[in-house]
């Protein structure tokens, strides 16, 4: 490579139409490497729409996405997986009636090479690569915890580690770039904690950088670099944690108008806190 | 009280229609001609039903009615013996009572000469001197009410000694806890070496099969594993990538045409050898597939079958056609299709060739085994796992990269190429083909072994072509009523395991995890 690009992952100016319903308007990110960036908004934001847009769900009526300023719209979902994106889902998807590993196999299918015809011939290239993919993905496994579960049908698994082995096979394909639709709803607090430890140490160990979706304050204002926060389709603000958490449009949106003197009241405890501390 | 008198008088209501519908249609004296046949073993007193096989029928209709109606009370009632007893004498006594008016008119019509075959086809006058016990009108009855009155006392004695021990949870539990103990996986797994003898033991069994049975076996094992051939082909498409081809019987057809036009002396003379016939057969019908996939690609469920559907309805239509008479003969078929030759092997080791059905038979297992191996390796594969994928979830699997459009087409190219080779072996067997032998029925059978079997399954694949091809012949007995048994069979099976006879089981493929610093090196970019 002649020149590392500066973005993994550029959205610029994405517009998406439902029939007259616009979705998402005219939003636009820069995703550094090895960042953790969070998008967050109230329900029916378009966060998930967006995110399909990057992840080649939909396709964009207006503006472009680049990845490592490559455009990649228009792209089926499958050679966008193989140039290395991979996401997980908000409602979990996980292939049911297959065991944990062959859903973590399912998720190498873009670094595989042999076909058919060597599967029935058993050659050489199909035995190595077999037995490599079964090594990874139980290296997978044991990364994210689920190694003892590595046998079982994935349905079996309870709701935590089923999110848990969503992102062990959306690792499968080496991804740059890994996108995380709410990894921790539904979780009790120690799951959750759990999850963001994972989620700190794929960036940290693996150097894969992460956009999430999430509703859990803790979790966002926790692991993200940056915070991208929608509203109704548009873009109300950007910026680190603290900055998001003092912005008066983002409360706005969350809480409704008219709620300054509670915003104050709280950032004036906030602030004794930290003195005490 | 009261409620106990109307509901266990439905029962014996509905035992009583049983009774009299079977009598009807002439099943019970069926069934008791089988009975009969089984207890005295085989020796059956010629065309004349032993009085007690009758009221043994009749009584165990009426002792599975009052069993079902015992189990269905509610718990107080259950553990009251009175109630069980009130219900099932009046059961017995209902269901008694009808069957006995049904045959006072039978009687009545044979004293008086009358054939009630003008009305009820099934009943001659020696099926009504059955019914009757071989007695007079007045005996009849009585004998019904004795059988029923014991059908109903034992399931009562029964199901209340079921109660009391518990017995039938206990046998349950006791059997499950010796599945536990006798895993076969687990032995298999610990000692490779028993594998390797049972499967030696299996295939030594299977090659000794056609030297020991009779010719008509033989040709039941012929179409069955034919069908078994055609499920594992479906097995592929339908079980594991999840796409419902309701035409199939359309590349079952291709491959026979092709296989028929290349070694049959007319229309084309060619008779071209047996192996290379058959090889461009399964090529034909891959080619076949794969023209049909290509426009389907994107179609999902329900479209898919239709389409399909349409195709092999297209296909049935041309070969039967005018149009393409000159090639394939029209209504008539193709006569004279080649057979393979016997190699001298055979005359050498048995100091005579073997019989043309055995040798073929020998040959339609051996083709058996190569597509069953093909299917083993493609199921536990990439490729295999990524059809899977798609039909758990396609949107997902896509996500995931697996292209699923040319997935789909493969599946259905290698699907259609199996079924070609089906076809050819089928049309080879028969030495005609003509089109009538590939009527939707086809297809819906293929599609019945793969469902009962247990979708995506293979042994389960086998299986089902067993139940389908094989369990028709083994009800031969039953005669008219052997496809009214076998559809029953087929829908009590499907209630209570809908997941097929022999569901799909996960291989374990785990090996130990290596350190993070290998994943590290792993996953860069």
């Amino acid at each position: 490579m002649t020149k590392k690009p500066s973005y993994v992952l550029e959205a610029e100016n994405i517009t998406i139409n439902f029939g007259g319903l616009t979705a998402v308007n005219d939003v636009s990110l820069q995703v550094p490497f090895e960042s953790i960036i969070s998008i967050i908004g109230p329900n029916g934001a378009g966060k998930t729409t967006f995110f399909n847009c990057i992840s080649g769900f939909y396709a964009c009526d207006k503006g472009t996405v680049f990845f490592q300023e490559r455009p990649i719209n228009g792209i089926p979902t499958d050679e966008i997986a193989n140039l290395g994106i991979s996401r997980t889902y908000q409602n979990i998807r996980l292939f049911t009636n297959m065991s944990v590993i062959e859903n973590v196999l399912i998720g190498q299918q873009p670094r595989l090479r042999s076909t058919c015809i060597d599967t029935i011939f058993q050659t050489y290239r199909n035995r190595r690569e077999e037995k490599q993919s079964i090594q990874k993905a139980c290296n997978l496994l044991d990364f994210v915890g689920l190694g003892a579960y590595a046998d079982d049908v994935a349905n079996n698994l309870p709701y935590g580690a089923q999110r848990r082995l969503e992102i062990a096979r959306a690792l499968g394909n080496n991804p740059h770039l890994l996108l995380l639709d709410e990894p921790c709803a539904g979780m009790n607090p120690h799951e959750t904690s759990a999850m963001i430890e994972l989620i700190n140490t794929l960036r940290s160990q693996l150097k894969i950088t992460i956009v999430l979706i999430e509703h859990d304050m803790k979790v966002v204002m926790n692991i993200s670099d940056s915070i991208l926060v929608l509203d109704h389709g548009e873009k109300i603000a950007q910026g680190t944690p603290d900055e998001i958490q003092s912005n008066q449009k983002v409360i706005e949106a969350y809480l409704g108008s008219g709620t300054e003197n509670l915003v104050e009241k709280y950032s004036k405890r906030k602030a004794d806190k930290r003195k005490l501390d | 009280m009261k409620t106990i008198l109307t509901k266990s008088s439905k029962f014996g209501v509905v035992a009583g229609i049983i009774l009299i519908f079977s009598e009807m249609i002439n099943l019970s004296s069926t069934l008791a001609e089988i009975l009969e046949k089984l207890f005295t073993g085989g020796i059956a007193t010629k065309d004349v039903i032993i009085p007690f096989y009758m009221g043994l029928v009749t009584g165990l209709i009426v002792f599975f009615t009052t069993f079902a109606f015992l189990k269905k009370q509610k718990s107080d009632r259950k553990n009251s013996f009175l109630h069980g007893l009130a219900a099932a004498i009046i059961i017995s006594l209902v269901s008694g009572s009808l069957i006995s008016v049904l045959n006072i008119i039978l009687g009545s019509y044979l004293e008086k000469g009358k054939d009630v075959r003008v009305y009820l086809e099934a009943l001659s006058p020696d099926v009504i001197r059955a019914f009757l016990f071989q007695t007079d009108v007045r005996h009849a009855v009585m004998n019904y009410f004795l059988s029923t009155f014991l059908g109903s006392m034992t399931a009562l004695i029964l199901f209340w000694l079921s109660q009391k021990t518990n017995q039938p949870a206990k046998t349950i539990r006791g059997l499950a806890r010796l599945k536990e103990k006798i895993q076969v996986g687990r032995i298999f797994e610990r000692y490779p070496a028993v594998k390797t003898i049972s499967i030696l033991l299996v295939i030594i069994a299977i090659l000794t099969l056609p030297l020991i049975v009779n010719a008509y076996t033989i040709s039941v094992l012929g179409i069955v594993l034919i069908y078994a051939i055609m499920g594992l082909g479906l097995n592929l498409i339908v079980g594991l990538s999840g796409q419902l081809v309701f035409g199939y019987v359309a590349f079952f057809a291709l491959g026979a045409y092709t296989f028929g036009l290349l070694t049959a002396p007319k229309p084309f003379g060619i008779e071209m050898n047996f192996w290379l016939a058959l090889l461009i057969s399964l090529v034909v019908a891959g080619i076949g597939g794969f023209l049909i996939g290509l426009p389907i690609m994107n179609l999902r469920g329900d479209y898919l079958a239709i389409v399909t559907l349409g195709f092999a309805e297209i296909v049935r239509i041309l070969i039967n056609s005018n149009l393409m008479a000159d090639y394939t003969g029209g209504p008539q078929g193709i006569k004279n299709i080649g057979q393979p030759i016997q190699p001298s092997i055979f005359e050498r080791y048995f100091g005579k060739p073997l019989e043309d059905n055995v040798w073929f038979l020998y040959l339609i297992i051996f083709v058996f085994l190569l597509i069953l191996y093909a299917a083993f390796r493609l199921q536990y594969s990439r490729t295999g796992r990524s059809w899977e994928a798609m039909r758990e979830d396609e949107t997902v699997a896509q996500a995931c990269g697996v292209t699923t459009s040319s997935y789909k087409v493969l599946a259905i190219v290698i699907g259609a190429a199996i079924a070609g080779a089906a076809g050819a072996l089928y049309a080879s067997r028969n030495t005609y083909t003509g089109p009538s032998e590939y009527a939707f029925m086809v297809s819906v059978n293929a599609l019945a072994v793969v469902v009962v079997g247990g979708m995506g399954s293979i042994p389960g694949t086998l299986l089902g072509a067993f139940i389908i091809k094989g369990l028709p012949e083994l009800l031969r007995d039953l005669e008219n009523y052997r496809m009214v048994v076998f559809g029953a069979l087929l829908i009590v099976m499907m209630i209570i395991r809908p997941e097929g006879i022999w569901p799909v089981k996960r291989r374990k493929l785990s090996v130990a995890p290596e350190s993070i610093e290998v994943l590290k090196e792993d996953l860069k970019p």
